[in-house]
Parts: structure tokens; sequence; C-alpha cells
């Protein structure tokens, strides 16, 4: 639509030619405007509303009259509703206005609309994902970021998205995902692949461990389910104790064990003597008569499982050590009394 | 100077913690002049002596733990021992109590008390006596005990219990319910049978011990005795034996006599 004057028409029977405009002849001398096939005198050829040339030549036609650009924006072009600049060319009518096409964008992610279409969502534009996504929200449900419809059972999180189980198959045998799947190094496996995949299994509740393994007792646990035996407390990294398979917390392998020194009650961390039912810390192995330490090659007696030095021994009644031979006689019978 | 007299100098000189005094020949607390002043002490030895009273103001030594009086002549205790806040370790072994103060169960810290070989019967334990919930070990072995109150539940830490030649009759049935109890001796008593809250112990595990030899066992229990003492607790928890208990306990057939002769016991007061 770019008239040009053709001052190269002139001579020709131009006695015949008439104005488009006016009606009227053409001076010999004067310029024409020609444009589509149709004369003007130039002065004729203006904008139909202020009269004026057209700036650049450019004009708009509408109804069989032309305008300039301004007045044909200002009669009948649409405004964008968006960035409220004339459209020129493609107008997209929706929501009750008029869009540029790369105007026209989902509400929520901003992706253009103008080819995809658009759900109208409480007085909003929104794409189809979007949609969903907002449905599914109403719903407490994810939207399968694959096919962007609702999931109605479990989802299925993979790279940090929700899918449908059934849109992957396991790496390994091909089956058909549910959302038990579980992901490493970026791929997917069903539970029973992934489990045989050398990823350790815990020994108290024999699921596998994705996080922190401890290793004890030659087997694999949950850090939280690596617990005393008796309290059934973690351990969470503190010592523990091991004895016949099973591990127990200091407080409760000495108390099951006894390893608590008879005198100081205290658990016993060096050597242990141990005799008569009981154990001893080295400070504290004595005579329970005169409380002289004594050690492994001392010899002493038994009163009530308590250790009597040989000196303390021969101070005790007559009587009373006439007693406690009986006694221990008669306990062990085939065997004279000897002190252990 | 007095061979304890000595020892007392050299140990005030070191300040050791652990007073040795055995078998100084020392008859009164007066010789150990002193000694009562030591606080820093946390172990008294006076072993082997001759000391008849132990004076009140030994409870002066706040930092004392273990305080060893065994086979001495002692007949009575001052209460202020049992306000020593850190005692732990009683032993009184070979004495001649009769009696205990009253009171005598406040001890805060007693963790072994040790009264063998003295004279103590059924009405000589304050009432106190079983409040002692931090005990770990209780030694009544020859004494003239008959019955021992159902109070003994309340002694919830009791390992040990020694009632080795008493004249035991019977033995309470909340002895089942000291949960940690792994040392029971009752040998030389004169029971006969014994109550089916035993069975709840676990005597039969080989951290445990049982004694029971010296007694008048009906043979139902000297029978399972033979067996071991693993056969007599399942008999103790079976129902058979509970009819056998509450039929003996209705018929209370005669107590057996005294099987010990305790009459020559130094311990006497003659």
């Amino acid at each position: 639509m770019s008239p040009t004057p053709m001052p190269g028409l002139t001579n020709m029977s131009r006695e015949h030619m008439i104005c488009s405009k006016c009606g009227e002849g053409f001076e010999p001398q004067e310029k024409i405007v020609n444009s589509t096939g149709q004369l003007w005198h130039q002065q004729c050829f203006v904008c139909a509303q202020c009269f004026r040339e057209f700036r650049d030549g450019v004009f708009y036609e509408f109804d069989g009259r032309k305008y300039c650009e301004h007045d044909f924006h200002v009669l009948f072009a649409p405004c964008c509703n968006r960035c409220g600049e004339f459209i020129i060319g493609r107008v997209i009518k929706a929501m009750n206005a008029s869009w540029h096409p790369s105007c026209f964008r989902c509400e929520m992610c901003s992706i253009e609309l103008a080819d995809t279409g658009f759900i109208k969502n409480g007085g909003r534009a929104l794409c189809h994902e979007c949609n969903a996504k907002v449905k599914a929200r109403g719903l407490g449900k994810y939207v399968c970021h694959k096919c962007h419809s609702i999931i109605d059972d479990q989802p299925l999180k993979f790279r940090g998205e929700v899918y449908h189980p059934y849109h992957f198959t396991c790496t390994a045998c091909g089956v058909e995902l549910d959302a038990n799947a579980r992901e490493d190094m970026n791929e997917l496996y069903c539970l029973r692949c992934h489990d045989k995949m050398g990823i350790p299994i815990c020994g108290a509740c024999r699921r596998p461990i994705e996080e922190r393994v401890v290793t004890a007792l030659g087997k694999h646990w949950h850090v939280e389910h690596f617990a005393c035996a008796k309290c059934e407390k973690p351990f969470f990294g503190h010592r523990h104790y091991e004895k016949k398979g099973l591990a127990y917390c200091e407080t409760h392998y000495h108390q099951l064990f006894g390893n608590l020194c008879f005198v100081c009650n205290q658990v016993i961390a060096g050597d242990v003597f141990t005799a008569l039912n009981k154990a001893w810390c080295v400070n504290h192995f004595a005579c329970s008569v005169c409380d002289q330490k004594m050690n492994q090659k001392t010899k002493f007696y038994e009163c009530d499982l308590k250790p009597v030095c040989k000196k303390c021994y021969e101070k005790f009644p007559a009587e009373f050590r006439r007693r406690l031979r009986r006694q221990h006689e008669a306990a062990t019978p085939k065997k004279a009394s000897t002190p252990t | 100077m007095s061979k304890a007299k000595k020892v007392l100098e050299e140990a005030r000189e070191l300040q050791n913690p652990e007073m040795d005094l055995c078998d100084r020949g020392i008859g009164t607390f007066e010789e150990l002049s002193g000694l009562l002043n030591m606080t820093y002490i946390t172990r008294l030895t006076l072993s082997h002596n001759k000391l008849k009273s132990v004076p009140p103001g030994l409870a002066n030594l706040t930092n004392l733990e273990i305080l060893n009086l065994s086979n001495n002549l002692i007949e009575e205790l001052p209460l202020s021992l049992s306000s020593m806040p850190k005692l732990r370790i009683l032993t009184l072994t070979i004495n001649r109590l009769y009696n205990l103060p009253r009171g005598f169960g406040a001890f805060p810290v007693l963790e072994v008390l040790d009264l063998t070989y003295n004279n103590l019967k059924d009405s000589s334990l304050p009432g106190n006596f079983f409040m002692m919930e931090t005990l770990r070990a209780l030694y009544l072995g020859d004494n003239d005990f008959e019955r021992l109150p159902p109070d003994i539940k309340n002694l919830k830490n009791l390992q040990i219990l020694v009632l080795r030649e008493n004249d035991l009759i019977e033995l309470p049935g909340e002895i089942g319910d000291l949960p940690r109890l792994r040392e029971l001796h009752v040998q030389g008593n004169r029971l006969t049978i014994l109550p089916p809250e035993i069975g709840n112990l676990d005597m039969a595990s080989n951290k445990s011990v049982f004694k029971f030899e010296g007694n008048e066992w009906v043979p139902p229990i000297a029978d399972q005795l033979q067996l071991g003492v693993s056969h007599l607790m399942d008999y103790l928890r079976s129902e058979t034996y509970r009819v056998l208990y509450s039929r003996y306990q209705t018929n209370k057939p005669p107590v057996p006599p005294p099987c010990v002769d305790k009459a020559k016991k130094v311990s006497r007061i003659r």
C-alpha cells in the first residue's frame, strides 16, 4: 500500500484522465498520483479525516476511503489490553478485549497463548498446564509433568518433578513403574531391582538404607535403628557394646553382664577381676574384712560370696570357720574345702 | 606412742584419704585422738579391734564412703551414722549387735550393708529399715531372724540378699518383687516351703546364685532342687505348686526346730 506519484504518466492521453476524488481533469503539467490503478490530483490524495498528505505516502483504506496512519488508528484500529498500543496485524480477541499475539500470555507462567489456546479460570487466562495445576492444587493433588493431567494415585517424584509412575519403566528390568520406584544416579528403578543393586538393607527394619549407614555386628542399620537391645534407645554414634550378636548401651551392658565394680559401682574401664559372681576394678579388688588390696595371685576364702583374705579368715571365730567349712563341704560334697 | 597413734600421725602427714587401722588392739575411739577431725578421709577400716561402741561424732567424717568395723565387740550404734551423706559401704561383720537404733534406715546413699554374724532378730530392725532404696547388697547371714517383713519389696535396687544361717521359718513372697535380685542365700534355716512369687526371680540364669542347702524342704521342693535351680523355678511357677502351697498354708504343719547350733557364737554377750 505504498502509492507513488507517477510523473512518467503525464503525457499519456491526459485529456481522458480524471481525479478519482473530485472528478476534474488534470492540467498538462500537473503531477498526477496513481495508486492501485486510480488517479488523483496531488491535493486530492489526502487523508479522508485530516485532509493532509500521507506521510511517506503511507495510507490505510477503509470502506473505500483512505486515512493517514494516525487517523486510521484513532478511528478503527484496536488497542492492546496489555500494552495499550495499537494492534497492527494479527489481533487476538479474547477475554472481551484485544491483544497483540505477543501480549496475550498465561497469567501464571507467561507463556504465549495465541497459538495454543487458553482456559478461562477465575477471570484469568491460563495455559492448559497452569489450569491443570490450579485445579489439582484445589483437589490436593499433583499434576503430571509429562501429560499435565491430574495424578489421582501416588505420584512418582523424579528429578524434582512429579509424574504418573506409568510414564516410566524400570531402567533395569523394563517393568512399568509404580510409586515405589526409586531414583538412583538419575535413573529410575522398580523397588525390586533397586533393592538388589547393592544398596544396604537395615538389619532392624529390613528396608533399604538410602541415607547414612551404620555398619555393626556384621549388618547395616539405619542410624535411628541401631539401638540398645535392652532400652531400645538409638546409639547415634555413642559407644556400644556387643554381646552374643546384640548391641547394648554402656549402662545396660554393664547392668546385664555385671561389669560394674562391686565396691564403687562404676563401669569397669580397664582390667576386671571376676570372681564370686561379681566383678571389681583394679583399685577395689580387696579383702571384704580388712579392705587390703588383693591381686590375681592372692589366695582368698569365700564367705557369702565375698572375698576374705587368709589373714582375716584366720581371725574369724573358730566356730564360724567350722560352720563355713561344713557348708562349703555340703555345697561341694566331693571336694575338700580349700581357698579358691 | 601406741601403734594406732603412729598410724594416725603418718596418715595425717600424708593426707591419705584411706585410713587403715586393722588389728591395732584399739579398745575405744578415744585412743584415736584427732581422727574425728580428719574430715577428708573417705575410707576408715577398723577391723579386728576391740571397739565396744561407736561415738556419734564419727558422723563428722562427712566424706566417709566406706566404714569397716568388722570383728569388734560393738553392741550399739549411734543413730548419727545413718545421716552420713556419702556413706556407701558399711561393714559390721562379727560384732555383738542385738539391735539397731530407731531410724537407722535413713542412710541417703548406702549401697552395701553387711551385718553378718551379729544377734539381730525380727524385732531388731527399725521401722524404716527397708526404706534404703539405694541398697545393692544386704548381708544378714548368721543372725536370729525368724521372719522378714513384706516391706523388703521396697529395696528396689537390691541385688544381693544373704540370710544364711538364721532361724527363718518362711520367706516373704515380696522377695519375688525385687527385680534386680541375683544372689539369694538362705542356707541353714528352717524353711520348708517357698512362696510361689520366688518363681518371678531370674534365679536360674548363669548370673544368679541361689543357695538353699540345710533347710527342711518339703519333698517336692527337695526333689526339684536335686534336679537343679531351673527345675525349681519352673516348678514354683506351675499350677501344681500353687495348689500345694495353698494347701500347705491352710494345714500349717509344725515348724522344724532350729537346725544350726548358734549358742557358741562369740557375738553373744556372756
